[in-house]
C-alpha cells in the first residue's frame, strides 16, 4: 500500500495539516478530520453538478457568458460571501474594482475584534506559543470547543517539554451557564469554572481587571460566581508565567461583544505590567481573516468596502451587506463562496449570481450558479490560519473539473470587457 | 526593441561616470553598448540636458508581512484620510502611514525606485510577506528572514552546536522561506520577553537559554559568511530607542568579530545619556567607529516630522516604548516560538525635544560617516517616516542652508545639543547616486542592478535637473523598469510585475532530520507545510520572475 498523503483541512480556522488522505479512495474524508471536517469532505464528494442558468444545466462558458450579460449594464453590485482563498480574494477585488462594487464578508463577527483593536490595540499570541508556553488558559464562551473542534487536542492537551518538564496547565472556563464543557478539557488540567450568563461577561472581566490592578470591586456584582472563585482566578492570573485568554468573537453576546473584547484587552495590558499574558481571539473560519488580510494589504483599508467612483472606502456600518441591501443600493448580488454554506440573503432588486460550493442547495435557483472548487479539497489554495500569522498552502486532495474561484472570476472579468 | 536615451548626463558611480554626456542604449530589458551605425534604433528619447541614474534601491523598507498589515488595520482613520484614486492605469487604494501594497509600488516607481527589500520577514509569516510583496507592483522585491529569537536556533546555541550545523539551519531557512538575506532583531531579546525578561544587553544572559546576544550575533554573522550569502548579517541592535544605547551598538560591532555586518536604522541606536534630560547624541562616537571599520555598513533610519507608525519585530522594545506612542493604541505579538512583533503609532514633532534630537542624530550620522559606499538612505519606512519623504531627506543632505533653516525651527535645546550646525558637508549628486543605487546593489550582491554598465538591467531613471533637489528627486521625467516606461513626472504609465530576488546557498539537507521532529513535536504545522517552493513563491507574485543570486561558500 502506498503511504497516506497528508493534507490540510479548510473547514475551520485551525487549518489542521495532519489529515491523511486514503490513497485508495480520495473521496473518503481524510483520517484525523473532526466531525465537522468529515461532513464537509463527504458532502462535497457526493455531488458533481454542472453550472446552471436559471436552474438549467449549462457549460461553464455559457454560465459565465450569462453572468457577464447580466452584469454589464449594472452600476453597483454587492459582492458577498467572500469565504474564499487568497487567490480567490485577489480575483474578487479585481472584479470589485472593475464593477465599482461593494464587498463584504459573510461573517460580521470578525468586526468585533477588529473594532476593539482599532480602539485600543492588542497583545496577542499564536498557536505554537500557547502549545509550548501557556501555563494558564482562560477560555471564554464555548466556541473554542464548539467551533474549533480540535483546538484542545492540537494546542492544549499536549505535554510540551520545550522549556522544561511539562507542568499541569491551569484552565479557567468562563462558560455560558448550562453549557458544560468540562468533558472537552484535557483530563489532567487543573480546572476552575466561572459560569456566567453571557450579558454578565463584561462585568466579570471588568472585575477581574480591577482585582489584578488592586482596585476595589463590589462583590455583589459578580452574579452567580462566588467571590472566592473570582479571587482564586485572580491569584492564578498573577501566578501565571504565561497566561492566555481565548475567545471566539461570534460567541460573545451581540450588544456587549465589543465591550467584552475591550475589557479583555485592558485586563491583559494590566497583567503585562508584571508577568506575561496574551490574547488569542480564535478566528479564521470561512476565510474571514484571509479576506480581510488581502483587502487590507491591497487597498490599505478593511472590509466591508465600496469600490465605486474610482475610490476605495471602508465603512463597517455603511457598507455592511444587510445595510446595503436594506437601503436598496445594490443592483446585483454576486455571492462568492468556496468554503462555507452560509445562507445567501434574499435579493429581488436585480440578478443573483452565485459562485458557490458544489454541494450548495437552493430554495430558489439563482440567475446563474457556477459550482467552484473548494480550496484544500478539489483545488489547491492558501488560507490564513486562526492566529493571523501563519498562512498555509492547502493542496488539492482530488482531481476535479470545477474551476477555482480565481479561474471562474478571471473568466467573468475577461467577458466584461473594459470598465464603463 | 532597441531604445536610445539621447544626450543624457550619466551619473553612474559604479563606473566612476560622474557626469559624462552620451547616448545610453537598452535592448528589451538590458543595457547594451552603442549599436553599429547601420543598426536601426526603434525608439529615441530626447534626454539632452537631463541626468540618468540607475533605478534606486531601498535595502530596508517594511513593505509586506504581518506587522505591516496589522499597522494598516490599526489605523483606518489615517488611511481614510489618504485616498489614492484610480487612474487609467492604477487601481484605487490608500496611502496612510502604513500604505497599501498597491500604493507602495506606484509611489516607489514614480519616485525612481526599482527595487525594495523587506527587511524583517518572520519565517512563519513568510508566505504572507511573499503574497503582499507579490501584490506590490512594478518594483523588484526580496526579503530578509528573521533569525536569532527562534527557539530552534537558541536551543542549538545553548547546546553548543557546531558551526556547520548552524550554517545548515540558516541555509535551510533561506531556502524554505525564499529569502535574500538574514536579519537579527534584538538578538535573543524577543525570545527573552516571552520569559518576562524586560531588557537584554549584549553581554547579558537570556534567562532561559543562558546565552548572550553577543553569542547569537557572532554565530549568525559566521553562518551567513560561511554560506557565502552576499548580504552580510543585517542587524537591528539591542536596546532600540534607549538613552545610552551607543554602548550596546558598539558592542554589537565587536560581536561580529571582524566579519561583515550591516547595522540597520542606526539612528535609533546612537543615543547617549548625557545632559539634563539624560538623552544626547552619540552619532559622532558611532560614526568614528564605523569609519574605522571597513567590514561595517549601515543605514540610518532617519526620522521625519509627522505622523507615522512603527512596525518592528522587536516586541520587547515596542512594549517598553508603547507609552510614547500617539495615538495611544498599539499591538504586541508573541509569535510561534519563532519571533514577535510590535506596532506602535508615533507622531514625531519638531518641537519635541526627544524627536528633534532624533532628527538631528540621523543627519549627523549621514554627514559624519564618510564613505557613501557604506551608508544607505533609509527612514526605516514607515518607522522613521514614509519613504516618499526621501526627496526631502536628499535635500537636507545636499543643501546646508536648507538644513540649517530646519534646524532653526526644531526644539532649541535639541538644536543646541547637536553639532549639526557646524557640519559643512553637502552631499554631491554622485554621492546620492552611490548611497541609493550603486552601494545598496553591491552590498546585496545584485550584480546587474545599481549601475548603467553594459549587461545591467534596464532599470533607468531620467531626471530633469532642478535647483531644488527635492523637486528633482520627487518626480523624475522618465522611469524605465526592465526596459518598460513605467512612470513619467510622477504619473504611472505602465503597471508591471517586478521580480523576486532570493539566494540559494548550498547546505546539508541532513539538518531536516532534526527539523522534521522539531516541527512535529513543538510547532503547530509540519515541516512540509512550512517550506515554500519555487513554483509556490512565483504564484504569490502572480507568476513573478524568481532571480536566485549566487552564493560563494567560505570556510
Amino acid at each position: 500500500m502506498s503511504p497516506a498523503r497528508t493534507t490540510t483541512c479548510p473547514f475551520c480556522g485551525l487549518l489542521c495539516d495532519d489529515l491523511e488522505v486514503d490513497p485508495a479512495d480520495a473521496k473518503r474524508a481524510p483520517r484525523n478530520a473532526c466531525a465537522r471536517g468529515r461532513d464537509a469532505y463527504e458532502s462535497l464528494a457526493a455531488v458533481d453538478g454542472p453550472p446552471q442558468v436559471a436552474g438549467r444545466a449549462v457549460g461553464l462558458d455559457a454560465a459565465l457568458d450569462a453572468a457577464a450579460a447580466l452584469l454589464r449594464p449594472l452600476r453597483r453590485p454587492l459582492i458577498g460571501g467572500l469565504d474564499v482563498d487568497i487567490a480567490g480574494m485577489r480575483a474578487i477585488l479585481a472584479l470589485a474594482r472593475h464593477l465599482g462594487a461593494v464587498v463584504d464578508h459573510v461573517s460580521a463577527a470578525k468586526q468585533r475584534n477588529l473594532r476593539a483593536l482599532q480602539e485600543f490595540g492588542a497583545i496577542t499570541t499564536t498557536f505554537s506559543e500557547v502549545r509550548n508556553r501557556a501555563d494558564l488558559l482562560l477560555l471564554v464562551g464555548d466556541g473554542w470547543h464548539r467551533r474549533f473542534p480540535r483546538f484542545i487536542e492540537r494546542i492544549v492537551a499536549v505535554d510540551s517539554d520545550l522549556f522544561g518538564p511539562p507542568s499541569r496547565r491551569r484552565i479557567v472556563t468562563l462558560n455560558p451557564i448550562g453549557r458544560d464543557t468540562k468533558a472537552a478539557l484535557p483530563q489532567d488540567a487543573l480546572h476552575l469554572a466561572l459560569d456566567v450568563v453571557p450579558e454578565q461577561l463584561p462585568v466579570l472581566i471588568g472585575m477581574l481587571t480591577a482585582m489584578v490592578d488592586d482596585r476595589p470591586v463590589d462583590p455583589r456584582r459578580s452574579g452567580a460566581v462566588a467571590p472566592a472563585l473570582l479571587e482564586r482566578c485572580v491569584a492564578w492570573m498573577r501566578e501565571a508565567r504565561y497566561g492566555v485568554v481565548v475567545w471566539t468573537a461570534a460567541d460573545l453576546e451581540g450588544s456587549h461583544a465589543e465591550l467584552t473584547v475591550q475589557a479583555i484587552t485592558r485586563c491583559i495590558r494590566v497583567l503585562n505590567g508584571a508577568t506575561r499574558f496574551a490574547a488569542m481571539p480564535l478566528a479564521g473560519t470561512d476565510g474571514d481573516l484571509t479576506a480581510n488580510a488581502v483587502q487590507t494589504w491591497q487597498s490599505g483599508v478593511g472590509l466591508p468596502a465600496c469600490y465605486g467612483d474610482g475610490r476605495v472606502v471602508a465603512d463597517p456600518e455603511r457598507f455592511a451587506s444587510p445595510a446595503v441591501l436594506a437601503r436598496g443600493e445594490a443592483d446585483a448580488l454576486i455571492w462568492v463562496s468556496s468554503l462555507g454554506q452560509a445562507a445567501i440573503p434574499a435579493f429581488d432588486a436585480g440578478p443573483t449570481i452565485v459562485f458557490g460550493r458544489a454541494d450548495r442547495v437552493f430554495d430558489r435557483s439563482p440567475d446563474v450558479f457556477v459550482p467552484v472548487a473548494t480550496p484544500g479539497v478539489d483545488a489547491a489554495g492558501h488560507l490564513v490560519r486562526g492566529d493571523k500569522v501563519v498562512t498555509l498552502r492547502l493542496p488539492a486532495v482530488r482531481a476535479s473539473d470545477r474551476p477555482s474561484v480565481a479561474t471562474a472570476l478571471r473568466g467573468l472579468l475577461d467577458r466584461l470587457g473594459p470598465p464603463c | 526593441m532597441l531604445t536610445r536615451l539621447e544626450g543624457v548626463r550619466i551619473i553612474d558611480p559604479a563606473h566612476r561616470a560622474g557626469g559624462a554626456v552620451r547616448d545610453l542604449y537598452f535592448r528589451d530589458r538590458t543595457i547594451v553598448a552603442a549599436p553599429r551605425d547601420d543598426e536601426p534604433v526603434d525608439r529615441t528619447w530626447d534626454c539632452r540636458g537631463m541626468i540618468a541614474m540607475a533605478g534606486a534601491i531601498d535595502l530596508h523598507t517594511h513593505i509586506g508581512g504581518g506587522k505591516v498589515n496589522l499597522a494598516r488595520a490599526l489605523l483606518p482613520e489615517f488611511a481614510a484620510a489618504a485616498p489614492v484614486p484610480a487612474t487609467d492605469r492604477c487601481a484605487p487604494c490608500t496611502a496612510g502611514p502604513a500604505p497599501s501594497a498597491l500604493a507602495t509600488g506606484y509611489r516607489y516607481a514614480a519616485m525612481g525606485y526599482t527595487a525594495c527589500f523587506e527587511p524583517a520577514m518572520l519565517p512563519v509569516n513568510a508566505r504572507q510577506a511573499h503574497f503582499e510583496m507579490g501584490d506590490t507592483p512594478i518594483v523588484d522585491k526580496g526579503a530578509y528572514a528573521l533569525l536569532g529569537n527562534d527557539d530552534f536556533l537558541l536551543r542549538l546555541l545553548a547546546g553548543g552546536a557546531e558551526r556547520q550545523e548552524i550554517a545548515d539551519y540558516v541555509g535551510w531557512t533561506l531556502h524554505a522561506t525564499q529569502a535574500m538575506a538574514i536579519k537579527v532583531v534584538n538578538a535573543g531579546g524577543i525570545s527573552a520577553f516571552k520569559f518576562n525578561q524586560r531588557s537584554l544587553d549584549v553581554d547579558e544572559a537570556h534567562v532561559h537559554y543562558g546565552i548572550t546576544p553577543r553569542r547569537v550575533i557572532a554565530a549568525l554573522a559566521r553562518a551567513v559568511h560561511d554560506l557565502g550569502v552576499p548580504h552580510p548579517l543585517h542587524v537591528h541592535c539591542s536596546n532600540l530607542g534607549v538613552p545610552g544605547n551607543v554602548d550596546s551598538t558598539l558592542a554589537t560591532i565587536e560581536a561580529a568579530e571582524g566579519l561583515p555586518i550591516h547595522l540597520t536604522h542606526l539612528q535609533f541606536h546612537s543615543y547617549g545619556s548625557e545632559g539634563d534630560r539624560k538623552f544626547s547624541s552619540a552619532a559622532a562616537r558611532v560614526a568614528e567607529v564605523v569609519n574605522a571599520s571597513p567590514h561595517v555598513t549601515v543605514d540610518v533610519g532617519q526620522i521625519m516630522f509627522g505622523q507615522t507608525v512603527t512596525c518592528s519585530g522587536d516586541s520587547m522594545m515596542q512594549h517598553r516604548n508603547a507609552r510614547h506612542g500617539r495615538p495611544p493604541k498599539w499591538i504586541v505579538m508573541d509569535i510561534e516560538c519563532d519571533a514577535g512583533c510590535g506596532v506602535v503609532p508615533f507622531r514625531y514633532r519638531d518641537r519635541d525635544f526627544v524627536n528633534a534630537l532624533q532628527w538631528a542624530i540621523g543627519l549627523e550620522l549621514f554627514l559624519l560617516v564618510e564613505d557613501p559606499w557604506r551608508i544607505f538612505l533609509t527612514t526605516d519606512h514607515p518607522n522613521g517616516g514614509p519613504f516618499w519623504s526621501y526627496p526631502h531627506l536628499i535635500k537636507l543632505l545636499m543643501d546646508r542652508s536648507f538644513r540649517n533653516d530646519v534646524l532653526a525651527r526644531i526644539h532649541p535645546d535639541a538644536a543646541a545639543l547637536s553639532n549639526l550646525r557646524s557640519i559643512t558637508r553637502e552631499y554631491t549628486l554622485d554621492e546620492i547616486a552611490t548611497m541609493t543605487r550603486a552601494a545598496p546593489a553591491q552590498i546585496l550582491g545584485l550584480t546587474d542592478r545599481g549601475h548603467l554598465g553594459v549587461g545591467a538591467a534596464a532599470d533607468i531613471v531620467v531626471y530633469e535637473p532642478h535647483p531644488d533637489p527635492e523637486v528633482m528627486f520627487a518626480a523624475p521625467r522618465h522611469v524605465f523598469k526592465d526596459g518598460v516606461l513605467v512612470a513619467e513626472r510622477g504619473e504611472i504609465r505602465a503597471v508591471t510585475r517586478g521580480s523576486l530576488h532570493t539566494v540559494k546557498p548550498d547546505f546539508d539537507r541532513g539538518i531536516e532530520r532534526k527539523l522534521e521532529p522539531w516541527f512535529a513535536r513543538y510547532q503547530t504545522q509540519s515541516m512540509h507545510s512550512f517550506v515554500i517552493g519555487d513554483d509556490e513563491v512565483c504564484e504569490c507574485g502572480h507568476s513573478a520572475r524568481l532571480i536566485a543570486h549566487r552564493c560563494v561558500r567560505h570556510g
